[in-house]
């Protein structure tokens, strides 16, 4: 008999998340509800989460603490943040292409 | 713990404590590590926290005006326990609400009292040193620094120290660039971000590679494009000249009739890719005339030009 090897789910679940985050589930699901996660809904109605929400996850609560922005406040902050980052990526890409010419 | 609480929020020690939080929300704003990707802005924001949790509580602040840097050594109720310690002396109990208080006759400050360790407590209270007022363990965020390469480095890869400012000072990582880096790519250092909270795991830290711009080489992606100068008589009658690159000088050889902006492809010469085809070299022909020629030199061309039918201007 073969032995595989045991794949790391690319989906996680509510309980997963919370459990690797150490947040209540209850506050995992208000994070979706607030649109703050992404987040899919299968046919049972169980939430499932990128393998990057915890990143997103540490992002919130990193903001919530350190500036005591409310939730509500941080899904524009993060949506500001994301706009920044493509801007800035752009802009660089337009300069490097200016001065090295091409 | 760096530096007097007030010069960390850049306030003075008279500050009302609308300036005090106007000072703090700033700073906070400036240095929040998912704000700011500097690798000093995370301590800068611990540091600007923890002045601001200490100068935002009267009391807090008016026991660090009164101790110093060291307060959180001293007891809160540090006035009624010399009082009680010397009630003690005397014999006395003190009154309040039937709480067993174990204080000797000489005062423990480090100890607390009652088996509570008074650091212990006030750094749970404060957040510790970690800038995150409350909460669990919160991973580190992610850190972006720059690394300025030459063209030449980026060619040929190599190693690379780089220091940067860290929680403990600076920090120096000895980097290896793969050949053949291109602007804008970045190298992840895995666990040498932000620090966690807790016992949560560290961010990445990002070294973003930025080609300088150089004199001699211009860069679009791979493709490296040199220029070389060839006089008129090599341009016309063709030649084989050296050309300096990235990679060490080459020679070149000119096709006879070339004029200037003609470029010559040395077909993967380019920036090397670890991950697939190296760019190309290209070679741009310029044409130079010496500025200050003989008279012989004059000579000569002023015979090209009366026997010459050649004009450029008149092509197309």
């Amino acid at each position: 008999m073969n032995a595989y090897a045991l794949a790391r789910p690319r989906r996680l679940s509510v309980a997963t998340l919370a459990r690797s985050t150490g947040l209540h589930p209850e506050l995992i699901r208000r994070f979706v509800a607030l649109s703050l996660l992404d987040a899919s809904r299968d046919a049972t109605g169980q939430l499932w989460f990128a393998a990057t929400a915890p990143v997103t996850v540490a992002r919130i609560q990193r903001l919530h603490a350190g500036l005591s922005l409310n939730y509500n406040a941080i899904g524009l902050v993060l949506d500001l943040l994301d706009r920044i980052e493509t801007l800035e990526a752009e802009l660089r890409a337009s300069r490097a292409r200016q001065t090295t010419g091409g | 713990m760096a530096g007097d609480f007030y010069e960390v929020l850049g306030v003075s020690r008279d500050a009302s404590p609308e300036e005090v939080q106007q000072a703090y929300r700033k700073l906070a704003r400036t240095y929040h590590p998912d704000v700011n990707r500097d690798p000093g802005a995370e301590e800068r924001f611990k540091e600007v926290s923890e002045a601001y949790d200490v100068l935002s509580d009267p009391a807090t602040r008016k026991r660090y005006d009164r101790f110093g840097a060291d307060f959180r050594q001293v007891p809160e109720d540090f006035d009624e326990r010399v009082t009680a310690g010397q009630r003690f002396r005397s014999g006395g109990s003190r009154g309040g609400g039937g709480v067993r208080v174990d204080v000797g006759d000489d005062v423990h400050f480090g100890q607390g009292f009652g088996g509570i360790d008074i650091d212990d407590l006030l750094g749970g209270m404060f957040g510790g040193r970690s800038g995150w007022s409350g909460g669990g363990p919160i991973p580190g965020a992610d850190q972006e620094a720059e690394l300025e390469l030459s063209v030449e480095e980026a060619y040929r890869g190599g190693h690379r120290k780089v220091t940067l400012a860290g929680p403990a000072g600076q920090r120096t990582y000895d980097v290896t660039i793969p050949p053949g880096v291109v602007d804008g790519q970045r190298i992840r250092l895995a666990g040498q971000g932000g620090q966690g909270s807790g016992n949560a795991s560290s961010g990445d830290l990002y070294l973003i590679v930025r080609i300088k711009p150089d004199r001699n080489y211009r860069l679009s992606g791979r493709d490296i494009t040199v220029d070389v100068p060839v006089t008129p008589w090599e341009a016309a009658l063709g030649a084989t000249v050296p050309v300096s690159t990235p990679g060490g000088e080459v020679k070149v050889k000119v096709p006879a009739g070339s004029s200037s902006g003609r470029r010559l492809r040395l077909r993967g010469q380019g920036m090397p890719n670890s991950r697939g085809t190296p760019g190309n070299l290209y070679v741009e022909v310029r044409i130079m005339v010496p500025p200050k020629p003989t008279n012989r030199e004059r000579e000569l061309f002023e015979r090209l030009a009366a026997e010459s039918t050649f004009d450029p201007r008149r092509q197309r």
